[in-house]
């Protein structure tokens, strides 16, 4: 799902064309390594759903308004690319790319506890969606066909 | 009576104020390196026979991403890796590991893996020896089991 095979000798530019498609869609390259084909991205969104409201609001009606459940208020969206030569003429490279999210949420209350807000917990993007559009918009930069692995 | 008390009280106060005054005395052998340290070194390097730094910074970065982690930080001319993880499944800890590689001599590299569990270094050599196996199988060579020193 993460990886991609691509049949060019020329690592420089699809890793070029990676930091653009990731541009984008909206990243922000943090920090980038040529020589080990190293690229991190990130971008920064809202978090908030609606469900997670109503979620909350139905907790607080069953539980008499003693209970108040966090929600997700804000995202960090990051990326990890790394690209790599498969054989020894380097005729082919492998993409891989890591997507990740670290959410913060908002404040809450069980019963008289407060929960304050800034927790925060991380997870993996599992989404194959995520990686088809970020693949195909990338195999479209370089015009070459993204192989599965 | 009651003065006798005061008195005291008032001496009580004044020791425990001067010594919070007191500066607490340095250990002459704070950087001084101690027996255990040096076993967790020896655990932590292998050395392989290798002489393309940069394909040995690559296969030490594959197989991280092999092993589920995210990679961080790069950097070619000191030839630093350092990626985390989440320690599944316990979202909550964080899992990071930092691998350098050198040459030993022309012909051989020392690849030297640091990981530490949360804030906590690990010292356990099973975790070193699955990292080194995965290592070896993203560079299909032949490994040596002693250590250098």
């Amino acid at each position: 799902m993460q990886t991609r095979m691509f049949e060019t000798p020329n690592e420089r530019e699809l890793l070029s064309a990676s930091a653009a498609v990731l541009q984008d869609l909206g990243f922000q390259i943090e920090e980038s390594q040529r020589e080990v084909g190293l690229l991190r991205a990130a971008k920064e969104r809202s978090a908030r759903e609606y469900s997670q409201y109503a979620e909350r609001a139905f907790f607080f009606f069953l539980s008499l308004g003693k209970v108040v459940q966090p929600v997700d208020l804000h995202q960090k969206i990051a990326a990890s690319l790394v690209s790599r030569p498969l054989n020894s003429e380097a005729t082919r490279q492998e993409i891989r790319i890591v997507f990740y999210r670290v959410v913060w949420k908002g404040d809450g209350q069980v019963d008289n506890q407060y929960i304050p807000p800034g927790t925060q917990y991380m997870e993996m993007v599992r989404d194959p969606e995520i990686y088809q559009q970020f693949f195909a918009k990338l195999s479209k930069a370089v015009f070459l066909e993204a192989h599965r692995i | 009576m009651q003065t006798t008390i005061l008195y005291a009280g008032v001496l009580l106060a004044g020791t425990l104020f001067l010594h919070g005054c007191a500066a607490p005395e340095v250990k002459q052998d704070l950087f001084a390196p101690t027996d255990a340290q040096m076993k967790i070194r020896s655990l932590q390097t292998r050395t392989f026979d290798l002489t393309d730094r940069n394909a040995a910074i690559r296969g030490a970065i594959a197989s991280l991403q092999d092993l589920g982690f995210i990679i961080e930080r790069a950097n070619e001319g000191l030839g630093l890796v350092t990626a985390a993880r989440f320690a599944e499944p316990n979202y909550y800890d964080v899992v990071t590991v930092t691998v350098t590689v050198r040459h030993d001599s022309p012909k051989k590299m020392s690849i030297r893996a640091n990981a530490i569990y949360n804030n906590k270094p690990i010292d356990d050599p099973k975790v070193y020896q699955n990292f080194f196996a995965a290592l070896q199988r993203a560079l299909f060579l032949s490994q040596e089991s002693n250590p250098s020193p």
